[in-house]
């Protein structure tokens, strides 16, 4: 559900980036409004329909605004993972039980995420893609699946031009699950190549 | 107690390997002892009679007597024949009871140390076997493991396992790191102190070392470190994973998962971290490999036919064939002592059992109990197997025969997993 979450974020990112040069003059209100806007109570459930590829917005329309620019990013390099995954800059891409191909989510999610990276905010910071399984499979096994998801996200995102020096890969397995809980909701969550930022 | 163990017999028409499918299921029933031996608490001073500074008689029970009679009841050879309580023993009363043998047990202080007596006395009242222990209070459970180490090599021509000890990974200080315990849960201490995610023990077939998997420098490397925790030292293999770690038990080779660019492979290399050789070279998954007891041999599990399965191979990497045929997930091949069967985790209905493969006849069954019960382990003599169960909603170890009976929790505290049976029984 956070996934769905965060599409929806950065869809409103998207428009306030649109409309901020409109008043350019309050621009200072206006970039406080993605923070307003996370204390409301989540989307209904029928907001699943909208988590597709389509909604994702040319990413350079986000990446190259004065607005975003200007945008203070936090220095602390555990609330700056924290924030461009709160704004869907950076996107973890989930995957289907036992497999490590990218379906069409996954692709739009390392798409937003290699712009961003490619961006002169982005550029500056290495990446750390982490390999994580749900707890159904045994561990010895699921630690060599970790590895694959990784290194398909890191593959994926040299095709769209992140530089692959820039990007480390780990394995967790099943041993770092997201959701601790045993339903096909968490173990939705817990199959993701995660991305963190490193300095 | 043989009717706790259910035997099921389950038709199975998938594969050559398992003709005939038997469910044996894990429980608390043991197998048929054959010699009924009394084993009455320790007589507290010197068999001699003479006078001693007072023994603190529950120090004694926790410390020896429970840990012995323990090992004596799940000895496989024995039953514990129960006395009328202070009775003189006598060839008489022993008749009565049924006990073919008696355990006399003297135990008393000198100084700081404890010194135990045990004397084998058979129905005559002919000594057997007279054996004499000293040490601080800490090392009666040793002693205990010791004396019934002798008591079965007397009468049963080897020792018993009471001495092996268990890896495994626990996470009751906040992360998992590796611990160790004795064979019956006691004792269980810490022996690395990474302060981050250390799994997968192993050990070597000298039972001084072993090797794991930590993500201490932030990806997942090997290590090797001594059995009281000293001597680390990593293995760089230059590959990334570097997980399921097992050392030769005839060279200085250790097997592991190592992955170029998302592709696991099997690989070998040296213990001082040189001379990586791979093994496999599929575009699959690869993982969990094990050697055979002779060296010779690899199991290891393959994602090649579309799901997890165990395979056998060479050590030189030749000769693939595949094991298991039943279920879409099988992972954690163990090979037993006798290098005939091999022990792994299977999917059996949404769960995980553990399944036995005979190779040389094929044959094939699953022990099964509550909850999820994977990552097996041999004893030394391959009469146990220790695996983890998350049967109570938290994973932990337990140990079992290896037709299921006998079953008994080693760990409670925190979460348990991953237990490694070292190699040699002593």
């Amino acid at each position: 559900m956070t996934r769905i979450w965060k599409a929806l974020l950065t869809s409103l990112v998207i428009v306030l980036v649109v409309l901020a040069p409109a008043c350019k003059t309050t621009k200072k209100k206006v970039d406080t409004k993605p923070v307003v806007e996370t204390t409301q109570p989540p989307p209904p459930e029928i907001a699943v329909q909208t988590d597709t590829a389509t909604t994702v917005a040319p990413p350079d329309d986000f990446v190259k605004t004065d607005t975003v620019a200007e945008e203070v990013i936090p220095t602390g390099i555990e609330e700056l993972n924290r924030w461009v995954h709160d704004k869907g800059y950076i996107r973890d891409a989930f995957f289907t039980y036992d497999e490590s191909t990218l379906d069409a989510d996954a692709q739009a999610a390392l798409s937003a995420s290699a712009n961003w990276l490619k961006s002169a905010q982005g550029a500056n910071y290495r990446l750390l893609i982490q390999g994580h399984c749900d707890e159904r499979g045994t561990e010895q096994y699921n630690l060599a699946l970790g590895d694959r998801r990784a290194n398909v996200a890191k593959d994926y995102l040299a095709t769209l031009g992140v530089d692959a020096s820039r990007v480390q890969t780990v394995s967790y397995g099943e041993e770092r699950p997201f959701e601790e809980g045993h339903d096909e909701s968490a173990w939705a969550q817990n199959r993701r190549a995660h991305l963190v930022l490193v300095q | 107690m043989k009717n706790i163990l259910t035997v099921l017999a389950l038709l199975v028409t998938t594969s050559a390997f398992a003709q005939t499918e038997v469910t044996t299921t894990i429980g608390a029933g043991s197998a048929a002892p054959v010699i009924r031996i009394a084993v009455p608490f320790p007589e507290l001073a010197p068999s001699t009679g003479a006078a001693a500074a007072p023994v603190n008689a529950e120090e004694v029970r926790t410390g020896f007597y429970g840990p012995l009679t323990r090992d004596i009841a799940y000895s496989g050879i024995f039953a514990i024949a129960v006395l009328p309580p202070s009775v003189p023993v006598t060839p008489d009363l022993l008749k009565r009871v049924g006990a073919q043998y008696y355990l006399k047990l003297n135990v008393w202080l000198e100084g700081a140390e404890y010194v135990v007596e045990g004397r084998l006395i058979d129905a005559s009242g002919a000594t057997q076997l007279a054996k004499r222990y000293r040490g601080t209070p800490g090392a009666l459970g040793r002693t205990a493991h010791l004396l019934a180490n002798e008591l079965l090599k007397a009468l049963n021509g080897r020792p018993g396992v009471f001495l092996s000890q268990l890896a495994f990974a626990s996470n009751r200080t906040g992360n998992w790191e590796i611990w160790l315990m004795d064979w019956d849960g006691a004792n269980q201490r810490r022996i690395t102190f990474h302060n981050a995610l250390s799994i997968l023990p192993s050990w070597s077939p000298d039972n001084e070392r072993m090797v794991y998997t930590s993500f201490a420098r932030g990806t997942s490397d090997m290590y090797i470190i001594n059995r009281r925790g000293g001597g680390r030292v990593s293995v760089h293999s230059g590959l990334a994973l570097n997980t399921s770690a097992t050392f030769s038990p005839v060279s200085n080779d250790i097997a592991f998962v190592g992955s170029v660019r998302g592709n696991p492979d099997i690989y070998l290399i040296k213990d001082d971290g040189t001379n990586v050789r791979r093994l496999t070279s599929t575009g699959s998954i690869e993982s969990t490999p094990e050697w055979s007891p002779n060296g010779r041999q690899i199991a290891f599990t393959s994602g090649r036919s579309g799901s997890p399965q165990i395979y056998v191979m060479d050590a030189e990497g030749t000769n693939v064939r595949r094991i298991s045929y039943d279920g879409n997930w099988n992972d954690d091949a163990v090979f037993a002592p006798d290098g005939e069967r091999i022990a792994y985790t299977s999917r059996v209905n949404g769960r995980f059992q553990i399944r036995i493969a005979n190779l040389i006849t094929s044959e094939n069954h699953i022990v099964a109990g509550e909850g999820s019960n994977e990552q097996p382990t041999w004893s030394p003599d391959g009469q146990w197997i220790a695996f983890q169960s998350n049967r109570s909603g938290k994973w932990q170890v337990y140990r079992m025969r290896a037709d299921g009976s006998d079953l008994l929790q080693l760990t409670f505290t925190s979460e348990n997993k991953e237990p490694d049976w070292s190699k040699k029984p002593e």
